[in-house]
């Protein structure tokens, strides 16, 4: 019942892309704008969003580590955009209009990126200036392993220096050179700019000053900006939270999980609000909402589950639009690779390959998720577009469903393969038609695959995945628990740590997915030492490979690490939902819906009225 | 749910003095002749009978696979070898009826079994006992009691996954309480009676007292209580899969298989709503229906003076 | 009298504590790390240190009961872990709404329920008693969400009438009244649990009181029907409900937490749905221990209200 889209949050280390900050400045894409809604516009109007088993609980931009609550995102990104405004036109490149800076030059070998910051004003009326950057980088110095967006080796360690030569020029000077598109699209899109002049104090009563320039000074400033950050009774008042440069202001929120925007009289950017308010408006799970869009009064914009998609046609008769966006991510089954029996099978390639095999994602498509999902045929989904989708992936990646290649290859390793029931090793050893390393004889292919309860979709896909998988013999028992519960066991290890205490308790994971910013790289969750790598995936290639898409430039090299990703199997491919919306009809703007920032850009909506 | 119902058997624990017994009638014979020929009590009896048949035969006349998930299958309306369609894994919704409504039973019997007699245990030792030990015994179950059984459920479902096994250790030991506060009751008032100073003054011990009188003369508050737990456990299991906090998939019971149905309600699947829902009501009707009406008999048996 | 009271409420006081104790020992039996869950993957050890020794996790049992129960005497229930506000704020924010909600429908259950008990009395035997006992049984035995569902697909998504989950934004006890189509389904859905209860008691309390020789002595002095069934019947009839209202009082508390769930209500079974979801702990632990304390407080209530009504109970334990 409950919409996983937000429990995907946590899993991710942010993915990085570079592109297309030349692109965009000639794509200009207009941003929304693409729905088919004749009339006049309207302006002025109240939207009333559903926000479904969720709410914001923190309102500081910089999260910290311990805050994956992925709403938070959509209250503060009206606040507070990024640097570089992630999704245009529901496209994977970054937005010019409301994007901070109005030219972004790599030079040096790609060693130093020169920001000229827009002349834009914070709604106090102060001009924003590079002050403000050198005072997010600062914080984020002195504090980056308590900031929940730090991605191992990324923004800030990899700055050598940051000057401002002028009020709105920065110059960053890294410490190796990267990809523009990786770097433009993974770091300088998760960093917003932050009023200096407002935040840089101490203490409530404290006056403004620049403390972030000393370490002791910046972690003070960060304590106290985080102490106020989660104080939820004060999100709507506090003075702090006032000072926005953003499109939105908040005007009221409430420890349920209401809240309110209003526009901000003084936004700089070109994209000015014509609504008078938004609300988002919080159901605990879907059944609520879904009795609330189908009586057809107080919702305007909702999202609604998949295994609700049969109500459409009838929420179309009440006045409603339908629209879908795919979710940038991939959804996988993670194995752990240092459970104590079971790691030892799955280190084993051929396995992985035996039990992708034989999963059957074009079944899981069309039943689990209405049709309304990624095929998962790698690690990269096809919504990408061109220059992320091998020819590999987009002709199905190298593991279309196929139970005879699976069983043939569990033979051709020495198992006596029985579908229906469980294999048994029947020649253990080391040699290529042996079993593998550490296998005893005899020994089951066997494995718990424990899940995230909550979301009927998912519980629909594992057991499609148990049923299938026992096609080739490969036994899988189902295990449900609560998402926290699970979380809570998971334990904290990855390719370069793994304690067996903590390590040690599960086999294979299902929860959600692990989500992508524009570009979708595998840095933060397949390299070794990535704090995203729970399973504990280790190998030297699949390092090198993703260096070279963080710091080379040619997009070869992606398709090289996305092909080799996929054949080497780190997780388990498997579909990612989309994510299905209705929005009032005489609502025009909604889409197209853009994945990267929360889907929704209430700036650009507006009420019509029908043409005469 | 005891949350949100009132149970029945409150007003007996409101009236310490619970039906008026005495000893000529045994328990065992309590009602039994009122008892066959109460038209209420004998419908809900057959309708039992007839689930239970359902449940536990029928599987094995009406044979369907209940393990392979078949996605291909999903959603299938009545028709064409499944009589009452396929849910949203493939399964035949009537098999699952039968295998789940084993869950559902198993529980509400179990639970039943098991509180009725470990809370007339303890109220019954608890009432022979008398003075300080009954005194602190009652706080412990009082205890128990002060909490909402539903909240207590929520926070343990919150903290554990649940399976069959775990509910029903759960659900009994929520349940024990109330009959024991009645028994307790009923010894209390039993003890100041005659027979039973009769019988201490002829040196029977306090057990012996115990089972040879108090016992039988309980026996109608047993079966009473037993019934209604029946029907609140099933109840009970079924709100918590509502909530989301019930056993994972694959686990299958009446309520499991509502909670997917229950969006559509309204149009689309039908078929994966009423069959749950009425065999669940019809079940705790049926249950509850013998309960009333081992009450009736109970209370009409106690107002003969 | 006074005796009587007196170890009632030392009986009370002795709950209290026990219900301090279960839900402490509730609370930690919990699998699993607990700052995990509410930190996260991503938390470090570092992180998950301060954790516990922010929440005194890591100290022994005893001394964090000892602790517990230190703030609670002082109105400190602790800080919502997914909130991050004071546990009693969240409370005392809710309790007022539910207040409001069941008082509503226990109102409208005793209006439904005690003429219709009195109805079936008088008529026992007949065909009447049976369809309207019937009636409410069958009510009384459907599944709530069932009910509930059934209502909102038939009053809101059919004929459009009536709203079927609450407005967001309420900020005061007035707020509920904002909308009253919201507050229609709710309170008909808690009443119809309580109609079939209150029904069924006033039906066999009324039953037995007409057996009683003071009925024929009533009719046999000339007494209408009327002042019979009002001065009378309905007097001491009446005396079970009153315990059970008592006997409610926590379930103001509790919140109906199924009619919360579907109907949106943000109210005390709400947050405690959420908060069971979430994990957080704090918040479960403090409505837990108000839940326990209106109970015994309830009980009390009854136990007081029924001695002084009916001098027999009294002098039983």
């Amino acid at each position: 019942m409950h919409t996983t889209r937000k429990l995907v949050v946590m899993a991710a280390g942010l993915a990085l892309t570079t592109l297309v900050a030349a692109c965009a400045a000639g794509n200009a894409g207009k941003i929304g704008g693409g729905s088919a809604v004749k009339g006049q516009a309207i302006k002025g109007g109240t939207v009333t969003v559903a926000e479904v088993a969720g709410s914001p609980n923190d309102i500081f931009p910089l999260l910290p580590s311990t805050n994956s609550n992925g709403f938070n995102g959509d209250l503060t990104l009206g606040l507070w955009p990024w640097l570089a405004y992630s999704g245009d036109g529901g496209k994977s490149i970054v937005n010019p209009q409301e994007s901070l800076f109005s030219k972004l030059t790599y030079s040096d070998n790609d060693k130093v990126i020169t920001i000229a910051l827009k002349p834009w004003n914070w709604s106090d009326g102060v001009p924003i200036t590079s002050r403000d950057f050198t005072f997010v980088y600062n914080l984020l110095k002195w504090n980056y392993n308590d900031w929940f967006g730090y991605v191992q080796g990324l923004f800030p360690v990899d700055v050598s220096k940051v000057s401002t030569p002028n009020a709105h020029t920065v110059v960053i000077d890294l410490t190796r050179s990267y990809n523009p598109t990786f770097y433009t699209d993974n770091v300088l899109a998760e960093i917003p700019l932050l009023p200096q002049h407002a935040w840089d104090k101490t203490s409530a009563s404290g006056k403004v000053s620049n403390y972030d320039e000393t370490q002791a000074g910046a972690k003070a400033v960060w304590n106290f900006l985080q102490a106020q950050g989660s104080d939820m009774a004060t999100f709507a008042t506090n003075p702090l939270w006032k000072v926005v440069d953003g499109p939105w202001k908040l005007a009221q929120f409430l420890s349920s999980g209401y809240y309110a925007w209003v526009p901000n009289k003084n936004y700089s950017g070109p994209d000015k609000p014509v609504l008078s308010k938004v609300i988002w408006t919080p159901f605990t799970d879907d059944t609520a909402e879904m009795d609330t869009l189908r009586s057809g009064t107080s919702l305007d914009v909702a999202s609604v589950p998949l295994n609700d998609i049969r109500q459409i046609p009838a929420l179309k008769a009440e006045g409603y639009s339908v629209a879908q966006v795919p979710l940038p991510g991939v959804a996988e089954i993670l194995p752990n690779f240092y459970a104590p029996v079971a790691g030892l099978l799955l280190r084993q390639l051929y396995i992985r390959q035996a039990m992708e095999y034989l999963i059957n994602r074009e079944q899981i498509v069309k039943k689990a998720f209405a049709g309304y999902a990624d095929p998962g045929n790698g690690p990269v989904p096809v919504q990408y577009g061109q220059q992320w989708d091998s020819p590999l992936e987009k002709a199905g990646g190298p593991y279309k469903y196929n139970p005879a290649k699976a069983i043939a290859l569990l033979k051709a390793h020495g198992w006596k393969v029985v579908p229906g029931g469980t294999d048994t090793c029947a020649k253990p050893g080391k040699a290529a038609d042996e079993c593998g390393t550490g296998i005893t004889a005899g020994e089951p292919l066997t494995f718990t695959l424990l899940f995230a309860t909550g979301t009927e979709s998912y519980n629909e896909q594992n057991a499609a995945f148990q049923s299938t998988e026992s096609l080739g013999g490969i036994h899988i028992a189902l295990k449900g628990e609560p998402f926290n519960t699970l979380v809570s066991t998971t334990g904290t290890c990855n390719g370069q740590s793994h304690p067996a205490a903590t390590c040690d308790d599960w086999q294979l994971e299902q929860y959600g997915y692990n989500e992508y910013l524009m570009d979708p790289s595998g840095a933060g969750q397949f390299n070794t030492d990535a704090n995203g790598n729970y399973g504990g995936y280790s190998s030297p290639e699949m390092n090198k490979l993703i260096d070279a898409t963080e710091y080379g430039s040619s997009n070869s090299a992606f398709f090289a690490y996305e092909d080799y990703a996929a054949e080497q199997l780190p997780l388990l491919w498997l579909p990612n939902e989309s994510d299905v919306f209705v929005y009032k009809s005489n609502l025009a703007g909604v889409t197209p819906l853009n994945p990267f920032t929360g889907l929704y850009n209430p700036e650009v909506w507006y009420y019509t009225k029908p043409a005469s | 749910m005891q949350s949100e119902h009132a149970t029945a058997p409150e007003p007996l624990a409101a009236l310490p003095e619970g039906g008026e017994v005495t000893s000529r009638t045994g328990g065992r014979n309590l009602g039994l002749h009122d008892f066959l020929h109460n038209k209420r009590a004998m419908g809900g009896c057959a309708v039992v009978l007839l689930l239970v048949l359902f449940c536990f035969v029928g599987p094995l006349i009406y044979r369907t696979n209940q393990i392979t998930v078949n996605l291909n299958n999903a959603n299938l309306p009545p028709g064409g070898g499944h009589p009452l369609g396929t849910d949203e894994y493939g399964i035949d919704i009537l098999g699952r009826l039968m295998v789940g409504g084993q869950s559902s039973l198993e529980l509400g019997f179990a639970v039943a079994i098991a509180s009725t007699v470990i809370g007339a245990l303890y109220g019954a030792i608890s009432g022979m006992l008398g003075g300080i030990a009954d005194a602190f015994l009652m706080r412990i179950v009082d205890t128990l009691l002060a909490v909402p059984t539903f909240i207590l459920l929520l926070i343990v479902a919150s903290m554990f996954t649940l399976n069959l096994t775990t509910i029903i250790l759960l659900l009994t030991l929520l349940s024990w309480p109330y009959v024991c506060r009645l028994v307790r009751a009923q010894v209390l008032s039993l003890r100041s009676r005659e027979f039973v100073q009769a019988s201490t003054v002829m040196g029977s011990t306090r057990m012996r007292i115990l089972f040879r009188h108090m016992v039988p003369n309980t026996f109608n508050i047993f079966i009473v209580t037993a019934t209604f737990a029946v029907a609140d456990s099933i109840y009970a299991l079924s709100a918590l899969s509502f909530l989301g906090l019930g056993p994972p998939p694959p686990f299958a019971d009446w309520g499991t298989m509502l909670t997917y149905g229950v969006n559509d309600l309204f149009d689309s699947y039908p078929w994966e709503v009423y069959p749950p829902l009425i065999v669940l009501v019809v079940t705790v009707l049926a249950f509850r229906q013998i309960g009333d009406a081992l009450n009736d008999i109970a209370s009409a048996r106690s107002s003969i003076r | 009298m006074t005796w009587f009271l007196i170890r009632r409420i030392g009986q009370s006081a002795a709950v209290v504590v026990g219900v301090m104790i279960l839900t402490f020992i509730l609370v930690h039996m919990e699998p699993g790390s607990t700052a995990r869950a509410v930190l996260g993957l991503k938390a470090t050890p570092a992180r998950v240190a301060i954790f516990n020794n922010t929440y005194g996790l890591n100290r022994p049992l005893v001394v964090q009961f000892w602790l517990y129960c230190d703030h609670v005497l002082h109105g400190d229930f602790g800080i919502s872990y997914s909130a991050g506000q004071p546990v009693s704020t969240l409370i005392a924010q809710r309790l007022p709404r539910d207040a409001v909600l069941i008082g509503i429908s226990t109102v409208l259950a005793l209006i439904i329920g005690i003429p219709m008990g009195l109805y079936q009395a008088i008529h026992h035997g007949t065909l009447r008693d049976d369809i309207v006992a019937g009636t409410w049984f069958t009510l009384y035995s459907a599944p709530d969400f069932m009910e509930a569902l059934l209502l909102i697909a038939i009053f809101s998504v059919h004929f459009h009438w009536l709203q079927p989950s609450f407005p967001g934004g309420i900020t005061s006890v007035g707020g509920l009244f904002a909308d009253p189509s919201a507050l229609v389904l709710p309170v008909v859905v808690l009443s119809i649990n309580s109609v079939a209860g209150f029904s069924q008691y006033m039906r066999s309390s009324a039953i037995e009181e007409l057996a009683q020789d003071y009925m024929r002595t009533a009719r046999a002095k000339g007494l209408g029907e009327r002042l019979i069934l009002t001065r009378h019947l309905l007097r001491n009839a009446v005396l079970p409900i009153i315990t059970i209202l008592g006997l409610s009082l926590p379930n103001i508390v509790a919140g109906a937490v199924i009619a919360e769930a579907i109907f949106n209500f943000p109210g005390m079974g709400l947050l405690f749905w959420q908060s069971a979801l979430s994990h957080d702990f704090p918040v479960m632990l403090g409505a837990t221990l108000i839940i326990g304390v209106a109970t015994v407080l309830g009980n009390l209530a009854a136990d007081v209200a029924y001695g002084v009504l009916d001098p027999r109970i009294r002098h039983a334990v």
